[in-house]
């Protein structure tokens, strides 16, 4: 469990989070603290990987992309975080997680139809060493998600 | 080359190479000096100034902080599938996206009908996101939770912006 942000770390991420490229000097004139106060504590959250400054790009403005659930089922339990640890190394998989309930795994991607999805499915999924089966679910209508929420790793 | 397609509230832009490499550096670092970029690309400094206002206007791209869930004081994460009764799963799926824990929210096709990401502080919070809010949302017959033990991974690139603040 990381420490969790203080009420100036989250007046700070919460500029930054409209607009990564806002100055140092501006957050600090509009929440009344020193430039430097600003400076250090994104650093330092950036450091411990609380915070990332990145971009985002927009679904939306592509035709062919479509969200896919995909569950997991490993052949042994004591496989489980080896096939997660493989998972989270493909650069496709925008979630990984391992689950209780439904399955052991969900891993959460983008594909361009069912055709794709299929196709991703066998060539990089199920290939891996301790995949017993997999269930897919194809999204239809991707409504939400929001960016500001992540999981930050090294 | 990806094809970029017209969208209402923005014009119709193609991303080409550069679009896409300067993209690529703004991944690693949102903060990331053009004139840095321009070196990095072998490209002037004012194309990519002009690249990423274009992205930027059309809606394409945004440069933000993002938050680690943990840090932000969610200790726990759950994928939900929800079915729905008597009620269009848009109109279902539209009311939880209005939900500030509901991270993220597809109608998709299968047994479920829709497939929401929800974050919780603890066991209180959760339950009460699940019975009060997620359990009394019109239209809801059913939900399917399934809690995360580890969260290895979770930052799609490519995000709807709509529904983000």
């Amino acid at each position: 469990m990381r420490r969790e942000l203080d009420q100036c770390d989250l007046a700070i991420v919460e500029r930054l989070s409209r607009d990564a490229r806002v100055s140092n000097r501006e957050i600090a004139e509009q929440l009344g603290v020193t430039e430097g106060t600003v400076r250090s504590r994104v650093k330092r959250m950036e450091h411990e990987k609380q915070i990332r400054l990145t971009a985002v790009t927009n679904i939306d403005r592509f035709h062919d992309a479509a969200l896919a659930y995909i569950w997991i089922e490993v052949e042994r339990s004591d496989q489980t975080r080896d096939v997660a640890g493989r998972l989270a190394g493909i650069n496709e998989l925008g979630f990984v997680g391992v689950m209780l309930g439904r399955a052991d795994i969900l891993v959460i991607t983008m594909v361009r139809n069912a055709e794709h999805l299929a196709r991703f499915v066998h060539k990089r999924i199920s290939v891996i060493d301790g995949v017993r089966g997999t269930q897919s679910t194809l999204g239809v209508n991707f409504i939400k998600h929001d960016y500001r929420m992540a999981r930050i790793v090294g | 080359m990806k094809k970029v397609g017209e969208h209402a509230g923005g014009g119709v832009i193609d991303l080409d190479d550069t679009d896409q490499a300067i993209i690529a550096l703004l991944r690693q670092d949102g903060r990331m000096a053009y004139r840095a970029i321009a070196r990095a690309l072998d490209i002037a400094e004012n194309t990519v100034r002009g690249r990423v206002r274009r992205m930027e206007e059309s809606n394409t791209l945004r440069l933000v902080a993002v938050t680690d869930i943990e840090a932000a004081g969610y200790g726990m994460l759950l994928a939900i599938g929800v079915q729905v009764e008597g009620r269009a799963p848009e109109k279902v799926a539209e009311d939880m996206a209005a939900i500030q824990e509901v991270f993220s929210v597809n109608v998709v096709v299968g047994t479920q009908d829709i497939e929401i990401l929800v974050v919780a502080r603890d066991q209180a919070d959760l339950t009460e996101l699940i019975t009060d809010k997620l359990g009394r949302v019109d239209g809801v017959r059913r939900l399917t939770p399934a809690m995360a033990l580890d969260v290895l991974k979770n930052q799609p690139d490519w995000v709807p912006f709509h529904h983000a603040t």
